[in-house]
């Protein structure tokens, strides 16, 4: 049966009108709001070109928190796939009650992101500085959410431990898909399994891991839930002689700007993470895809 | 074939209405606000108030009620987002959206720069003379206080019995710092953790305590209630520099001998839950901790000293009154719920309401009613006395204390010791104040 136009239109009418009202309109408001001095409820909207972008490049919280950002995002990609590889690598080995694992590891990403900042909180700030005290561990004494040197790294594992088991389902799902035989012919001809996992299954599951390395890459860049309530963006840290906050990313600082009612400056700097996500984006997507092999 | 024909044309059919429905629905949904708002009022007046304090929800619903009852022809209904919800967001989509209450709240001058062309001037309401704490615009008065609300360093009276200190003496930083080396040095003897419980952190969510409550001790701390000199000028950019240093010095007494776990990371509770338990002496609170107090089963006597800073004695507490309802002058309602406001501040009903069921202090005169918390009973007694002093963080540009004072406490809370670093990080924050 040929299809109807008419009828493809009618179906696609209302998602294509609630797309477009709720991501395409905004978006170019958002741009043009980001252009202007607007407050956010005031009806008197001047325009004032690019001031509010040229006001971000010398406003040391903003550099900090896009720096931070940079860094957290690194950090974070980084151990969520090398962790969840290993992990992913575990669950498809002859382990026992590989099964059970594999729900485990994936529970807390079904933990929202507001509650399990709280979790952490409490773990970081009471059960790791008891420990610390009652055991005399140094370490420990101080909660590594109250040093700004520490911070990061703290939220990064937090955000590991949430996010590896998702991640881990991908790879599993890639290693599952690659043939048997191949690995067998390899286990015949007398490689090692170092020798499989870096010369047949690595290189086969590229496609897995340019999804992968995007999926950590945007969340990591977009970082909101847990930041706000593990951190607050707390402490302290001095950064271009000014006092700003040490772990408040890009999102959280757009939301402390939004919240102050300087609705224009925010829309501004969520322009500035929309284009520095896009970019490093297709960056890392076209070099992924570089390495991807057809089967 | 005739068949298919005829279930193509159903099908047609089909998708064509749920388009038009969808459509409908959606038109709907852009109209239907403004719509429903001017029927109602053919019928009934129904005055609708948007307001952010989460705690007396339970106590306003009623109130409303028993005036919709009372008052033939009104309903007043109230919608409550506050605690960590985003009332102003909230309110920008009810703006937005064409659906503003009748009667909302803001928090401060920020608050009334943001919605001056939705508020209505309340110059003739018969509660104006009954006030002090009325918000006034240019000659205008344009907000009804909420409540008083307020604070100095509460102190548990039992431990500083027990260490021999008259809490009647703390009136200059130096009795403080006295006071509070006693206490450090009958840690053991008291069994308290350290003299003091304030907080000061960014991670625990508390800024605002330090950033906010304690620096209004520099902008209106010894001077006339409404003297608002040191702000106006720190708005021009200028800090007075000798004056700050007093202030600085008694932040640094409050950091070194405050608990440091509660200080640079703990959270309300933390905060509170030490005081409470009896493992701190001084308490860095306002009077809303009231019914945490309560919860928490404290019997012992609570009182509360100033805030001294300087070394010629300051006797006074900090009164404010932490935000104000407006009315909107774009509501055909406006006159309902300018009476309703006008019954809460002087029926003998209304003034139940807000001492007895909401817990508030009220800031009229005329009610003669006590609350029953320790604190609150300690700031009414002040304001009878008077001698207190103004609170004036309000008229600072949003998100100053969260966004550049938050941060520098944070920092100075971390190495107490650097007071030079403290003094120069406020002094360019305030000489920036100007471009906020």
């Amino acid at each position: 049966m040929k299809h109807n136009r008419l009828v493809n239109i009618l179906f696609l009418a209302p998602t294509v009108f609630a797309f477009l009202m709720i991501i395409i309109v905004p978006f170019f408001f958002g741009i043009y709001y980001s252009l202007t001095d607007w407050n956010g409820v005031s009806p008197n909207v001047n325009f004032i070109g690019i001031r509010n972008f040229a006001k971000l490049v010398s406003a040391p919280d903003f550099l900090h928190s896009f720096l931070i950002t940079m860094t957290f995002t690194v950090i974070n990609v980084v151990l969520v796939n090398v962790v969840s590889f290993f992990l992913s690598l575990l669950v498809t080995s002859e382990l026992r009650f590989r099964n059970f694992y594999r729900a485990g590891f994936f529970v807390p990403y079904l933990i929202g992101g507001i509650v399990l900042g709280y979790i952490w909180q409490f773990i970081f700030n009471s059960i790791f500085v008891e420990m610390g005290s009652s055991l005399a561990i140094g370490i420990l004494k101080v909660s590594f959410l109250s040093r700004p040197e520490t911070v990061i790294w703290a939220m990064s594992a937090v955000n590991t431990w949430q996010y590896a088991g998702y991640i881990m389902l991908i790879y599993v799902a890639s290693i599952q898909s690659i043939p048997a035989s191949l690995m067998e012919a390899a286990q015949v001809d007398g490689a090692g399994f170092f020798r499989r996992v870096f010369n047949i299954l690595i290189p086969m599951m590229a496609n897995a891991f340019t999804i992968s390395l995007f999926l950590t890459l945007t969340t990591s860049f977009k970082q909101f839930d847990t930041n706000f309530t593990l951190t607050n963006g707390g402490p302290a840290t001095r950064f271009l002689e000014a006092p700003v906050k040490a772990s408040q990313l890009l999102a959280m600082n757009i939301f402390n700007t939004a919240t102050a009612n300087r609705m224009a400056e925010a829309q501004a700097k969520a322009v500035v993470l929309f284009v520095a996500l896009v970019v490093v984006a297709l960056i890392q997507v076209s070099i992924n895809k570089k390495q991807e092999v057809e089967m | 074939m005739e068949i298919r024909v005829s279930r193509r044309i159903c099908y047609m059919k089909k998708a064509f209405v749920v388009f038009v429905l969808a459509a409908v629905l959606v038109a709907g949904a852009f109209a239907g606000g403004g719509q429903e708002t001017t029927q109602a009022a053919a019928a009934d007046t129904s005055v609708s108030m948007f307001q952010l304090k989460v705690e007396i929800k339970d106590a306003l619903d009623g109130y409303a009620a028993l005036y919709s009852n009372a008052t033939p022809g009104v309903t007043v209904s109230i919608e409550t987002l506050g605690g960590g919800g985003d009332y102003g967001g909230a309110m920008k989509a009810k703006a937005q959206g064409d659906q503003m209450p009748d009667i909302f709240q803001i928090e401060g001058m920020g608050g009334y720069e943001i919605w001056k062309d939705y508020i209505a001037d309340l110059s003739g309401e018969p509660w104006v003379n009954d006030t002090d704490l009325e918000l006034i615009v240019d000659g205008r008065v344009v907000g009804f206080p909420v409540a008083i609300e307020g604070y100095g360093l509460a102190y548990n009276a039992d431990i500083l019995a027990r260490a021999g200190i008259d809490p009647a003496s703390l009136t200059t930083r130096d009795a403080y710092e006295s006071a509070f080396q006693t206490l450090e040095a009958k840690k053991a003897e008291l069994g308290i953790d350290a003299p003091v419980s304030m907080a000061a952190s960014l991670a625990g969510g508390m800024w605002w305590v330090a950033g906010q409550h304690n620096l209004a001790a520099y902008w209106g701390g010894g001077l006339d209630f409404t003297d608002t000199s040191v702000i106006e000028a720190a708005l021009q950019g200028k800090m007075d520099e000798p004056r700050f240093r007093e202030y600085a010095q008694y932040v640094q007494l409050l950091f070194k001998y405050a608990d440091q776990a509660i200080l640079l990371n703990g959270s309300y509770d933390d905060q509170v839950g030490s005081f409470a338990q009896g493992r701190t002496a001084f308490l860095h609170q306002g009077n809303w901790v009231d019914p945490n107090l309560a919860q928490l089963g404290v019997t012992f006597k609570i009182g509360y000293a100033p805030h001294a800073f300087l070394n010629t004695p300051q006797e006074g507490l900090y009164l404010f009154a932490p935000s104000w309802y407006v009315v909107n002058n774009q509501s055909p309602n406006a006159e309902a719920a300018k009476d309703f406001l006008a019954a809460m501040a002087t029926t003998a009903q209304g003034h139940n309401y807000m001492v007895k069921e909401a817990g508030m202090i009220p800031a009229f005169k005329s009610v003669t009613l006590a609350p029953s918390g320790q604190l609150s009973q300690a700031l009414m007694a002040a304001n009878a006395r008077g001698g207190n002093y103004g609170v004036f963080f309000g008229m600072l540009p949003d998100g100053a204390g969260q966004n550049v004072f938050g941060p520098i406490y944070d920092l100075f809370a971390q190495n107490p010791d650097d007071l030079e670093q403290f003094v120069s990080d406020m002094k360019t924050a305030i000489a920036g104040l100007p471009n906020m």
